[in-house]
This record gives structure tokens, sequence and C-alpha cells, in this order.
């Protein structure tokens, strides 16, 4: 979100997911597409089959990397590097679109000065990519009329996270590729509403529409608008909160529909600091982890038994409609936010969710066209949508980049926040498998999906595996600078000697005691994607 | 001894509500939005009756369930006790059912009357009337053609219906198709010579209809002489997102699962779910082991049972050219596909 923000002034896919069938090159950069996001990959393989060159960055070789014209299996955490090397090509073999740069972006030379410098031996040797294989790819993308940048956690979830992404931005901004049909930068969504969530202010610094609280013509308009005085000052970001270890000023929390307990890095800190708050309340369909923890439990009900609507990485709103009636004691998480704000003083006596939505277009510029009569037919509507006779926006940036110019943030490649060393001398990946969501609450009642995959594996290159004299299937230690788990080993080429890598949907594995708590500075998100661990036999 | 009838289009939301006080009536529907799909007719005054577009799902899900209690239990220290559970099926008619799914219904007959009789199925298969309608305009992904059982149907239907423009063509083919129209004779007139010709002019059109070349015979030829090569698998298999979706659609793919669901600390229900054998969880092995690797054969075994072992068996392929399985495949991996790459020389 930072990232794109800052060079385009849009953190959100600049096209629409049907658009990527028709590109001529697609760059996937950080993305198990064909797993994490099955219908965009549906598209991706539509494209090539149609002819299209497919390129994928990714340290593993997933199924999408077999698929590809080009796999680029790079040293986690040498994307910068990496795409700074693929633009240093570009300009030496004057690939680069000038008419774009001129008209569109501004600071171009900061990173002319800047690709100058990049020495493409030392790039080599940081990604461990040929050199010849990272030309190919600069000039296929850089040839391309249509061309898109599909990236994903792989890129964020790094301590240069923010930097990553402003590479990408760099790179398409380069070349030309933005503000066109089949043609731009698109960052997948890791669930069906995190862009709503987004969007609707679910940040510490902005409100609704990324309107910033620190400025205060924004802040009276919500002042205004819901009767009260807001704070000057954004809040805190999500590891300030559970990583305060328990004794800081946040004595009590409520937590809806998220199980920090798996997800957070660093989990045992998490469980500190939620035993620690004077009161904690949790809703969610399921007693997770971070449920059995709480002092008041509200048993929400699931997507079928509630009306409202989804915002997707297309940035397109639909409207999801009740089809049953709550089950058991469940309530609609709306319902329970309005009953806990009457008790609290506060009441929110909404007859309907369409209006709530009527608010939201209200006080929500990119949404003020949205309406839920709008989006009963059809698939919904795409913001930015301006007015009622607006029909929303299928990709971004049309003649201008919503900041204005297109601005260049030239980035030197960080290293991760831990490396391997002779204690902890393997790379710790993190993802997600196929048949499970995020932490098993919900999958993980369904027997179809848990006879696929119900137990974490921990996927270690056969060479190091013989090192170490760990058989296929057998238990090991996985240890961390701050915890350790036992789980079984899966022994595929599909990570390179050095890395291992595995899921964190399974609380009889909770990988994210061992990961890192290190964050971006910018946009705060973790590095999962990288921390420093050893690989023991359980003895017998 | 089939008899041919003709019933005006005027008569037939009549003909249908004296139906619907007989028979349970499913017919495929547009639901409100804009999706046409079989189900249960709650009032025929207001029914969204669709005859234009192919339903969505076959009648799989009505005949044999995507999920169903087969059984409820008890257990504690002591033991357990399985109680079966079985529900009388209401007497149902199923109205519109093209001639793709029709054989589809003759072929889970015969898989779920092979030795042991499975009372669940043809419970629900005894209590059912099937009306069918002939496909004259075959849809987009149809390829019935070349799998040799449409778009025109002459088995498996009670009345086998052909849309002649204002009236249908109405032909009795089975016991019960005689009886309502014995019933109900007020709605039936008798068919002319040149109806009957319209209609076998109208199949010949049909024939001529589809928009997809399906080489079927060439494949099934081509998997029996062993000239498949692993390649193909392979790269179909790779593409395989193992969403199951495929057989979930398929109106011939009856493998099922069984598994317990707990609803208490000492009872719950046995239920009998659909299954797929793209999922790795069909193969694997209690150990770990997999026979089947997904990323090389994890389609494999799926167009083997449609285009080989059945007609080994059953002397014809269990794919019926419903062309479901192209819309919903994530991957591109459909049967048509395969097909495709499996008849290259």
């Amino acid at each position: 979100m930072a990232g794109l923000a800052t060079t385009f002034g849009s953190g959100a896919m600049t096209n629409s997911i049907n658009e990527i069938e028709q590109a001529q090159v697609i760059l996937a950069v950080g993305t198990n597409t064909t797993e994490a996001h099955p219908q965009v990959a549906r598209r991706m393989l539509d494209a090539v089959d149609r002819g299209a060159k497919l390129i994928v960055i990714d340290p593993r070789r997933t199924r999408l990397a077999e698929c590809a014209t080009l796999h680029l299996a790079i040293r986690p955490g040498s994307d910068i590097a990496l795409l700074n090397g693929m633009m240093r090509i570009i300009l030496d073999e004057n690939l680069h679109d000038d008419l774009f740069i001129e008209m569109r972006t501004e600071n171009f030379l900061a990173l002319r000065d800047m690709l100058y410098r990049v020495d493409l031996a030392e790039v080599e040797v940081e990604t461990g990519v040929p050199r010849d294989r990272i030309a190919s790819a600069a000039r296929l993308y850089a040839r391309a009329q249509k061309a898109v940048i599909c990236y994903c956690l792989g890129i964020t979830q790094h301590i240069c996270g923010t930097d990553n992404v402003q590479s990408i931005a760099n790179l398409a901004m380069l070349t030309g590729h933005v503000e066109k049909e089949w043609t731009g930068v698109d960052p997948l969504r890791g669930q069906n509403n995190v862009q709503g969530a987004c969007d609707m202010g679910a940040l510490p610094s902005v409100y609704p529409s990324y309107q910033p609280v620190a400025d205060p013509t924004f802040r009276r308009k919500f002042e205004q608008a819901w009767g009260v005085t807001l704070p000057e000052q954004p809040g805190l970001t999500l590891l300030d909160m559970t990583h305060s270890g328990g004794q800081g000023a946040i004595r009590g929390m409520y937590i809806m529909g998220e199980n920090p307990m798996l997800s957070d890095p660093d989990a045992t800190k998490v469980e500190a600091t939620l035993r620690g708050l004077d009161f904690l309340a949790v809703s969610d369909l399921f007693l997770t982890e971070t449920a059995q923890l709480a002092h008041v439990v509200f048993p929400a009900a699931s997507f079928a038994e509630k009306t409202g609507t989804v915002t997707n990485s297309e940035r397109r709103v639909q409207l999801i409609r009740q089809v049953i009636p709550p089950l058991g004691e469940t309530w609609p998480d709306s319902d329970t936010i309005m009953a806990l704000a009457a008790r609290l003083g506060y009441p929110m006596p909404y007859e309907s969710q369409a209006e709530v939505m009527e608010e939201i277009a209200l006080l929500t510029p990119i949404y003020s066209g949205i309406f839920h009569d709008r989006l009963e037919t059809g698939w919904g509507l795409q913001w930015p949508c301006w007015g009622r006779e607006h029909p929303g926006t299928p990709f971004l940036h049309k003649y201008y980049f919503t900041r204005g110019k297109g601005h260049f943030v030239p980035a030197q490649p960080i290293p991760a926040s831990e490396l391997p060393d002779d204690d902890f001398p393997l790379l710790l990946n993190t993802g997600r498998v196929y048949h499970q969501y995020h932490t098993g609450t919900m999958s993980r009642q369904c027997p179809t999906l848990t006879r696929e995959a119900d137990r974490a594996l921990l996927q270690l290159n056969p060479a190091d595996a013989k090192g170490l004299a760990i058989r296929q299937g057998e238990m090991v230690r996985l240890t961390s600078r701050r915890g350790s788990i036992e789980l079984a080993a899966s022994l595929t080429e599909e990570v390179t000697a050095g890395s291992v890598y595995t899921t964190f949907h399974f609380h009889e594995a909770p990988i994210n005691r061992l990961t890192t708590a290190a964050a971006d500075p910018k946009a705060k998100c973790p590095e999962y994607k990288i921390c420093a661990v050893r690989v023991e036999k359980v003895s017998p | 001894m089939s008899s041919s009838h003709i019933l005006k289009k005027d008569h037939l939301i009549p003909l249908l509500r004296k139906l619907g006080k007989a028979y349970r009536l499913v017919a495929p529907m547009q639901n409100r939005h804009g999706d046409t799909l079989f189900a249960e007719v709650a009032s025929v005054e207001t029914m969204a009756l669709d005859l234009d577009h192919q339903p969505q799902e076959s009648l799989k899900p009505f005949l044999f369930p995507q999920q169903e209690v087969i059984a409820a239990y008890e257990a504690d220290q002591a033991g357990y006790a399985l109680h079966p559970r079985y529900a009388a099926p209401p007497p149902t008619l199923y109205f519109g059912v093209r001639s793709c799914d029709l054989a589809a219904i003759l072929y889970m007959d015969v898989i779920f009357s092979q030795r042991t009789r499975e009372p669940h199925y043809l419970g629900r298969r005894h209590n059912t009337v099937l009306v069918g309608l002939n496909c004259n305009a075959p849809f987009p992904n149809c390829f019935c053609d070349a799998t040799k059982n449409g778009p025109f149907s002459e088995l498996g239907a009670d009345l086998q219906l052909t849309d002649l423009g204002d009236r249908f063509l109405v032909t009795a083919g089975r016991a019960q198709g005689e009886t309502i129209v014995s019933r109900w004779p007020q709605f039936f007139s008798a068919a002319e010579e040149a109806e009957i010709k319209k209609q076998y002019q109208l199949y010949l059109e049909a024939r001529g209809g589809f928009q997809r070349q399906v080489h079927v015979d060439l494949a099934i030829r081509r998997l029996a002489e062993g000239m498949v090569d692993e390649a193909v698998w392979q790269q179909l298999s790779l593409r395989c997102q193992d969403c199951a979706g495929c057989a979930y659609v398929c109106p011939t793919c009856t493998c099922f699962t069984i598994v317990d669901q707990p609803r208490s600390a000492t009872s719950g229900e046995r239920l009998r779910c659909w299954d797929a054998c793209t999922f790795a969880g069909f193969t694997r092995m209690a150990g770990g082991h997999n026979p089947v690797e997904p990323k090389k054969a994890a389609i494999k075994h799926r167009f083997l049972h449609k285009l080989k072992y059945d007609v080994e068996k059953h002397g014809r392929p269990s794919c019926v050219g419903c062309g479901r399985c192209l819309d919903i495949c994530f991957g591109g991996t459909d049967i048509a596909r395969f097909v495709e790459l499996a008849s290259e020389e």
C-alpha cells in the first residue's frame, strides 16, 4: 500500500483481473498464484495459452514457475537487486520509454543516476541468477506492448517491502507499462475484503478513502459526521499493539475475525501481550487459539448469514447476500458492534446495511457513487466511482497518475533483518497451501480439505537433508532465535539448498513462534518471508 | 413401441400445473442472478422456466446429493451403535432434461446397481419420471455428438419433447410416459406425418450446429492402443488446480467418500460426500506414500476412467459431452483439451 501510494498515488491493482488474460508479458513476482489466487492464475495460464510470455521471480519452483517461459529462482530477499539489474539492462539497451518518462513521471534523473552505479556482476552474485537470464527477462518485459506485473506477499512481507514495491513501480514507469488497459502493476490481495478494509480506513493513519488522520480538514469532516472529537494522532500499528508485552498503555482489546496467536510473527510475544491485558473480547466463527484467551467471546455469523459488501483486489465492490438465518446464537458483526456501541453510550441505530453504505458514499470520495441498489444487478462496481451516474473504473491512472505525475523512488538493496549464521544456517520462508486458508479456523472444519492437507510439512532440499541425515516424512525440530517447533520433513527440489519453507495454517506447528517481528519501517509489514533457522533430527 | 403426440406450447404451463399436483416438479429455472439451474418448482404461476440455456448443473445433485446422511451413530465407552437412515423420496418429475443428462442417468443406474444395489440412489430413481428435451441448437461448449448420446435422445426419458416452434412433438418412450398421456389426454393430439418428418429435419440440422470439434473417438482409439504420450498427462496435471470442480459438475462422476461428522461428544452422523480422483487424498496411503504423483498424473485416472476403462467395461465412454467441465476448469485441463492433445499424432 505505502509503496504504490508514494509512486502512483493509489495503493491498489491498476488493472482489472480480466485484463491479465490479454497481456503479452506477465511478470509474476513473489506470488504463488496458482495456490493463493487460483482465479488470477487461471487468467495467467489462459494468457500463456494465447502465446503470452510468463516470467516468474520466486525462490521456490512453484507450479506457476513450472508453467513459465522463464523462472528466475532468486535468493530470498534479493528482489531489489534483481529489479535494479533489469532496469540497468533496459537503460543500457535503450529499451526504456522516453516519452512516457517525460510526460508522466518525475525524479527520473535520481533513478538513472542510481542505476548507473549498479554493477551487474554484483547483481548476479547477490541474486544467484545468471546475468543472461536477467537480461532475457528485462528484454521480454520492456519490449512488450501490453505487460502486467503481479506481485503479492513475497514482495511485501520483507523488511524492505515498501522499497520492493517502489522498485516494481520504477520498472513499470521506466518502460511505460502503466496507465493502459492490459498493462499495469497489480498487487494481489490475500483475502476477499482486505482491499475493502483498507479503503474503509482500517489502518492507523487514515480515515476511509485514505484521508489522513493528521490533516485537520478531514478530521473535522469526520468529527462533524459522527458528532465526536477525534484524536489528532494516528493510532498504533498491528505489531505495536500485539507485541507490547501486555504491560503497555493498551489494557483491553476487541479482536474480530483474526487469530494473531497463529498469524502474527514472534507469536510467543503475542501470547504474553494478550495474557497481560485487563480485558480481551474476540468475535469469530469458531473458538480459535486467540478466542480461547478471551474474557468474552462473541459467536459471529458467517458470510452466508449476513448481508453487506466486499471489495476485492481489483477494487470491485460486490454485494453479498444473506441466504440463511444466523445459526445458533451467532450475530452478524454489525449487530454486535451496534449493540456494543449502544452499551458504551454511542447508539448507532442503522436500520439496514444499505444505510451504512449510504454513509460510506457520503464520506468516502472513491465510493461516492456506490449504493446497494446499484450493486443488486451485474458484477458490482470498481472504485473510484465518483457519482450515481459514474460507471466505475476498470483500470487506474488513465491520462495521469492519481498523484499527478508518477514519482520514481530509487531503492538500494537492503539486507534482511536476520541472515543465516553458524548457529542458524538455513533461511526460513513461510506461505500457504492450496487446500487450507490462513490459520485453518474455517478450512480445517471441512473433511475433504483436511484430507488433502492436515499437517505442517517442512520443505527441505534433499541436499540439505542428506547432510543432516533426515529422511522423507521424518519428524524434525525447527528452531530460530525465538522458538522451536516440531514438524514433518518433506524433501523436495521446490526449495533450493540453504532454504526451507512451511505454512502457518496449523496450530500443532505454530511457525510464527519462530518468525521475526522485524518489519518494514514504512508499511509496518513484518518480515514473514525471511528468518534464520536450524533443522535437527528429533532424538528417538 | 413408442407413440408420438403433439402438445401445443400454450398448454405447457397448464399441463405442468396438473403434473405438479401428482409429482414433486423439478425444472430448469432462471434465478434472480440470471443463472439457470434445475430447481424444485414452488409455484407454477411464478416459475421462471428457462428452456433456452443449459442448466449449470446436471440432475446428479438430485439423485445423488453432494452430501447425504446415511446413518446416525452413538458411541460411548461400551461401544457404538449405527442406525441407518433412509427417507423414502416423494415421486418426482424432472422436466426439460437434455440428452447429455439423460445419458448420465442411464450410466448412474448401472453404477449404483452393480453387485450390491445401492438403496439411496435407486430409491429416488424408482420414484422418478423423466421428461426429456431435445437440443435443436447445441450450446457453445457441447460435444454430445462426439460422445454419441445427443443432441437428440431416443433412450431414457419417459416422455421426450422436441421443440417444433409453436408446439412440442412428444414421444412416449416408457410406461410412465404413456401413463401421463392417458391420464391427461386432453393436452395431447396425435402427431401427423409432417410433424414427425420435421423432427427428423431438426435432428439433422442440430447435428450440424456444434461449434466445437472434439474427436472423442480418436482419443479413445489412441488410449486403447496405448499411444498417448506420458508428456500429455504431465502437461495437464501440472496445470490441474486440484479443485475437483470437473468431478463435481460432471454428471457421470460418481465417486464418493464416507465421513463421520460428530454432532456431540457421543453422537453424530455418517455422511456420504462426493469425492474426486484428482484429490491427492483420494489415493494417498496411510503412511503418506501416494502412488499417483499429483504433479505428473493427477488427472490421468479421471480421463482413463472416462475414455478407456468404461469403454472396455460398458462399451461406451462415460463422458456425455455436456461441456460443463470446460466452463468450470481453472487450469484449462478439461476433457476437450485432453482429447485435443491425446489425438495429436
